[in-house]
């Protein structure tokens, strides 16, 4: 048994109207014992460099819990306080790196302004966190899904809480899964309107079936993306959704 | 492969709310009350323009002189522009706290439906003082609390006659009442169409919104 998994990004309409970059970021690390590190990040709007931002802190995360799971000789599955402090602890260091571009490159912190989504998955458990926007859900059985984050936005649709915030700390949400997961998908809030049903939070299972059903007849997803890649350029998705927009999705099967 | 695609949910549209609060007092009759009519169906117009927006404005208007609802709020794709006529006093403070309830009553209807909504506008326009007994004081208090807690975005518009020192008291400091020019409804309806455009396609992260510039009116010191 194996851990597949794709990550793609595309930039939104309205942002190749105006000529911004892609400022979503996604990627994922493959870790001993299997267990597969993932991460999104959604630049804001507003900050000038968020593309950088959201590459940063999507690798930041990345290397540094990798690193710490090759230190972990083997890894029980963790409790909800050791998730807590784990993601507090990475949250930190993607700050510290924030903070380290924005002095080397002379402009302000809010600069690079990003959500962050991330998540340590093991074949029988999923610890995770999120900062802002965006989604991320799990698969326990076929075809069923859950939300294990309720995204984090102000008042206003057009607000939410960013890792640059003296506030994200505090506003970090983090959870533990125990379980078998079949399948995980995390997203940046592109595809929020036509994932979730947003009066009552609930993922849309004929969103989510062919994107499962799709990695489960998939060898190598990240050779074979044709599929993903339209479907992220399709006429039918830009024309509901104007925003970046991020999908990693995982299996772990044979 | 035998794959299908994802399908997608239909969720309501966001919305992004304003309340026109008018003054129609005796005041405005004439050409100032026919220029205000004319200006709606410009803002009317000039939304539809843009699809997306037409169905994310909504918009409501409260005329004083008395208080009263005109038009409960409506996108703009279902939005007929009304008729005013000018008569009466000038009720200020009532209006501005007629106009606060029915965004707040509007919010929940949001909340309970699950539609996500922009931070709204109120935009005042009058060319007079509010009543001598009018709680405008008290609307005021309202509105600046209102707008310290980012709940909210007010703008005052003053026509030829209007007591802008009674604005700039009910105003925030940071977006002082302006001065129309003339009877310039016209223009300044399609800087508010504009503005509202670019309020309803704005995306997370995009909190400060740039507003055009403001070539209708002035502010006054």
């Amino acid at each position: 048994m194996v851990w597949r998994a794709i990550v793609r990004s595309s930039v939104g309409t309205s942002h190749k109207k105006r000529q911004m970059p892609c400022q979503d970021y996604g990627q994922y690390i493959i870790a001993t014992d299997d267990i597969i590190v993932g991460a999104v990040a959604d630049g804001a709007g507003s900050a000038k460099y968020s593309d950088i931002g959201a590459e940063l802190a999507v690798k930041t995360c990345l290397l540094n819990l990798g690193e710490w799971l090759e230190s972990q000789k083997h890894l029980s599955p963790l409790s909800e306080q050791q998730a807590a402090t784990v993601f507090a602890w990475t949250l930190e260091t993607v700050v510290t790196a924030l903070k380290q571009q924005a002095a080397n490159s002379g402009y302000p912190l809010n600069e690079l302004a990003c959500t962050l989504i991330v998540f340590i998955a093991a074949p029988d458990w999923v610890a995770a966190m999120q900062v802002g926007d965006g989604f991320l859900v799990a698969g326990s059985q076929i075809h069923e899904y859950q939300l294990l984050f309720q995204p984090t936005k102000g008042e206003f649709i057009n607000e939410t809480t960013f890792v640059t915030a003296p506030s994200a700390l505090e506003e970090m949400q983090v959870c533990v899964r125990p379980g078998h997961q079949a399948f995980i998908c995390a997203s940046t809030d592109g595809l929020e309107r036509v994932a979730i049903r947003m009066d009552d939070w609930l993922p849309f299972a004929r969103f989510f079936q062919p994107l499962q059903d799709y990695m489960w007849t998939t060898s190598s997803p990240e050779q074979e993306d044709e599929y993903i890649r339209n479907f992220l350029d399709s006429e039918r998705l830009n024309a509901r959704t104007d925003d970046d927009k991020t999908i990693l999705l995982c299996v772990y099967g044979q | 492969m035998g794959v299908g695609l994802p399908e997608f949910v239909e969720n309501p549209e966001n919305r992004c709310p304003v309340v026109l609060l008018l003054d129609t007092s005796g005041s405005m009759a004439g050409e100032p009350i026919k220029a205000l009519n004319q200006g709606l169906t410009v803002f009317q117009s000039a939304v539809r323009e843009d699809e997306q927006a037409s169905l994310r404005v909504e918009v409501a208007i409260v005329a004083f002189g008395p208080v009263r609802l005109v038009q409960d709020f409506v996108t703009i794709d279902e939005f007929v522009p009304p008729q005013l006529d000018a008569s009466g006093l000038t009720p200020m403070g009532e209006a501005i706290n007629y106009a606060l309830d029915l965004l707040e009553s509007r919010k929940e209807t949001y909340r309970v439906s699950g539609i996500q909504y922009y931070r709204p506008w109120i935009f005042l326009i009058t060319d007079g003082a509010p009543n001598l007994n009018s709680p405008w004081q008290q609307a005021a208090q309202r509105v600046k609390d209102s707008e310290s807690n980012r709940k909210l975005s007010f703008f005052a518009v003053g026509v030829q006659g209007a007591d802008l020192e009674t604005l700039r008291q009910i105003t925030p400091l940071e977006r002082p009442p302006m001065m129309l020019h003339g009877l310039d409804f016209k223009s300044m309806f399609v800087w508010l169409s504009d503005s509202m455009r670019r309020v309803s396609s704005s995306t997370v992260g995009g909190e400060m919104v740039a507003l055009p510039p403001v070539g209708w009116g002035q502010i006054t010191t």
